[in-house]
């Protein structure tokens, strides 16, 4: 247990030194492919984040999302672009899940490495958060499988290749689709912070049967684990967010001066301050409560809504403190050059990326019934 | 220590596991408090109550806060936090507790070894009943203007003055009072503590009945009331460093999810009764607030893991009442929403079998943000104490 705790301790501190702020680096990205930076991804592959959940049979670390979530939290607060969650947490742990050791042996030292970033596809136009929702169908055929079908939000969308989740005869299954198999199948579109999502359109895209990475009924449980601990994960970013946008906000509460006195000395703004400040409490509570549940071996719909929980808290308050920042700063909170704009935007992409507030208020609500 | 507060204990209730002394206090609770006293929907009186409350203090538990060798059950954090969880979730009301829970440890503090000796062994006994003198019609969450004078006559303090929303005064013999003694000095610093017997000519206890309809405090008007010097506790004139020391354990007790974890099996039970239940219109709002409550109860268990390793609080525990009491009063709003036309009758009513008091709640929910510091108050100290705003 100290072990582990000087280890989540080392993981913090690094990802605190390493992760710094620099709104030039963020703007420079925005308008480059892939939206963020393949060396700065690789660097961080390096300090072994992109490893956190893998097991170390797997060449992983083999830590939890306690460990994750102290890396994505320092990564918040320096509003860093890199898809730390989507593909540095979500990608690798599902992909040491697959059966197909072969097809994993090859991808998997490569992903931990940062040399291979792969994104998950299988959300439906609907948004739907359960792995079943997918709507990309898969036919076996002569040695083949054959998908078709749309996943959108596909994040991020330049990657070098997909696990694409489809359901076949039978269940579902997971599928390598590199890249450059993709021909004009996969369209982009702008998001907020500057990163592009994906929306995959397949029709007949054939591949061989050895890339399939798992199939039959251990696939959604797989699946939904690794979108849980994401979704704890992704809390843990946004509470980052949250802390530095409501810290931005206070320091400009106590400088600016109107009226002769520091605007942060009328009482209406001291009050809604709080209110912020609240929120941004409970969104931190709720993920440590999260983490806790998911270290001590919650699993199944626990995890869930567990994961539901944060999220629900951690989207709600992140977008709160964030429209409010804006308010409380003025006209100089809404321009491009402020950097407040930088995490709001990247807030925005978070909170309503794998269920957004109400979507988890409604999962969680739901579980909590079936319980 | 020669003296005997005349209680002892008969067991080390801090050398059992946490466990064993719930199961205790559940066989205890479970088996002896009254049930139609469960939950009861507003504060109830001494009349009512004191047969529960003379057997808790006949077992040594009147007093669980307080240190053995003075009668109390000597409970650390961690076991106190544990008897007020077991007190709420029984729903045993409280009964005018100002002596245990304020009186005690002021005296442990800050009194004298004779005062400690006149005063806690009636407390342990229940036979005297404290009440708190400290808001008058000027003073509320300025309570430092307070204007109750008291003047020095030989070994005597005369005291004249009115106190006001004093809880539960109608049952009390005794209160602890805040008087102005020096009227020269800065606010805060002409304040003294003094220790009053009621049972004496000038005292004029009149209850306020309360919108519910129930009368659960009073004005004491106080007109020439004396008491001894001897009854001063501290020193003269720093009665408001003695009154600040109480905020403490409390704090986190009236930030517990207890109150509002009832209110939402309040809310669930109407909402079935009335059809509503799986009404999305409603589960919208009832999701949020089950959440905002599981979040509350996050906090809440963050907060007493410092009590219990024996760290201090610091200020920021303040934004925990201001969530739990608020969050009992959107819980408490939404059953009169959801009570539709039932919320217009007053009392236990029946929905389709089902009997709820619906506005029971609304009311209980009403005074949490005032009291204790209203939540403006709350929030004035949060903004400048704990994010660093500047000060008008």
């Amino acid at each position: 247990m100290t072990e582990q705790n000087e280890t989540i301790d080392l993981l913090r501190n690094s990802a605190a030194g390493f992760a710094k702020f620099d709104g030039k680096r963020i703007r420079g990205w925005r308008a480059n492919a892939p939206g963020f930076d393949r060396a700065h991804w690789r660097q961080m592959a390096e300090q072994g984040w992109l490893s956190i959940l893998v097991p170390e049979a797997e060449g992983g670390l083999g830590l939890g999302v306690e460990a994750a979530s102290a890396v994505a939290g320092e990564l918040g607060r320096a509003c860093a672009p890199e898809p730390f969650v989507m593909a540095g947490i979500l990608a690798p742990a599902l992909l040491a899940q697959a059966t197909n050791t072969a097809l994993k042996a090859e991808l998997l030292p490569a992903v931990l490495a940062g040399e291979t970033v792969v994104s998950l596809a299988w959300q439906p136009a609907t948004g739907g958060l359960s792995p079943d929702a997918t709507e990309i169908t898969a036919k076996r055929q002569a040695g083949q499988i054959i998908l078709s079908g749309e996943a959108r939000f596909v994040s991020p969308a330049q990657a070098d290749g997909y696990m694409v989740l489809a359901r076949e005869q039978g269940g579902l299954l997971l599928a390598w689709v590199p890249a450059d198999s993709l021909g004009d199948s996969l369209v982009e579109e702008a998001g907020p912070d500057g990163i592009p999502s994906g929306r995959l359109r397949l029709s007949d895209l054939r591949l061989p049967e050895t890339a399939v990475l798992m199939s039959g009924n251990r696939v959604a449980e797989a699946v939904q684990t690794a979108l849980d601990q994401a979704l704890i994960v992704q809390s843990a970013e946004l509470c980052g967010l949250m802390q530095r946008s409501l810290d931005m906000t206070l320091d400009y509460l106590k400088t600016r001066q109107q009226f002769g006195v520091a605007i942060g000395s009328f009482q209406a703004l001291q009050h809604r301050s709080v209110d912020l400040f609240i929120q941004q409490e409970l969104a931190r509570h709720a993920t440590a409560a999260a983490i806790q549940k998911a270290e001590a071996g919650a699993s199944g719909a626990a995890l869930s809504q567990a994961a539901s929980s944060a999220k629900a808290r951690a989207a709600e308050a992140g977008m709160l403190i964030g429209t409010q920042a804006i308010q409380l700063h003025g006209a100089i909170g809404f321009t491009d050059e402020y950097d407040l704009g930088l995490y709001v935007n990247r807030t925005m992409r978070l909170a309503a990326s794998l269920g957004n507030a109400a979507e988890h208020r409604r999962r969680f609500d739901d579980l909590s019934e079936g319980a | 220590m020669s003296f005997h507060y005349g209680v002892t204990q008969e067991r080390d209730w801090n050398a059992l596991s946490d466990t064993e002394f719930r199961q205790i206090l559940r066989a205890e609770f479970e088996a002896h408090y009254p049930a139609e006293l469960r939950y009861a929907p507003r504060r109830l009186r001494w009349h009512e109550n004191k047969d529960w409350y003379l057997r808790m203090a006949e077992k040594g538990w009147i007093a669980p806060n307080w240190p053995v060798e003075y009668g109390g059950m000597g409970l650390s954090a961690a076991k106190l936090l544990i008897f007020q969880e077991e007190v709420e979730r029984w729903g045993i009301g409280r009964y005018q507790d100002h002596g245990t829970l304020m009186l005690g440890p002021v005296l442990l503090r800050w009194g004298t070894e004779e005062q400690r000796r006149q005063y806690l062994p009636d407390v342990l006994a229940c036979k005297a009943i404290w009440c708190q003198g400290y808001s008058e019609p000027g003073s509320g969450s300025d309570l430092a203007s307070l204007k109750t004078k008291a003047v020095r006559e030989g070994d005597e303090f005369v005291i004249t003055g009115q106190k006001i929303w004093t809880t539960l005064a109608q049952d009390a013999t005794h209160m602890f009072v805040l008087v102005r003694t020096d009227f020269e000095a800065k606010k805060q610093e002409g304040i003294s503590f003094l220790l009053v017997d009621l049972a004496q000519k000038g005292v004029t206890v009149r209850p306020i009945r309360d919108m519910a309809g129930h009368e659960e405090f009073c004005e004491v008007f106080l007109d020439e009331v004396r008491t001894p010097v001897s009854n001063l506790v501290g020193e003269l004139n720093k009665g408001w460093t003695v009154a600040k020391s109480l905020l403490g354990f409390e704090r986190i007790h009236v930030g517990s999810p207890k109150m509002p974890e009832y209110g939402l099996t309040v809310l669930e039970k109407l909402a079935r009764a009335r059809g509503l239940w799986a009404d999305p219109v409603f589960r919208e709002k009832y999701g949020a607030l089950k959440l905002d409550v599981a979040h509350l109860s996050d906090a809440y268990n963050h907060f007493t893991g410092i009590v219990v390793r024996g760290e201090a609080l610091g200020q920021d525990i303040s934004w925990l009442k201001v969530w739990a009491t608020e969050t009992f009063q959107r819980i408490a709003d939404l059953v009169v929403d959801t009570a539709g036309p039932f919320a217009a009758i007053n009392g236990e009513l029946e929905i389709a079998g089902t009997r709820i008091d619906v506005l029971a709640s609304f009311y209980k929910a009403r005074p949490p943000t005032i009291y204790g510091g209203s939540n403006e108050i709350q929030r004035n100290i949060l903004a400048q104490q704990v994010l660093g705003l500047p000060r008008k």
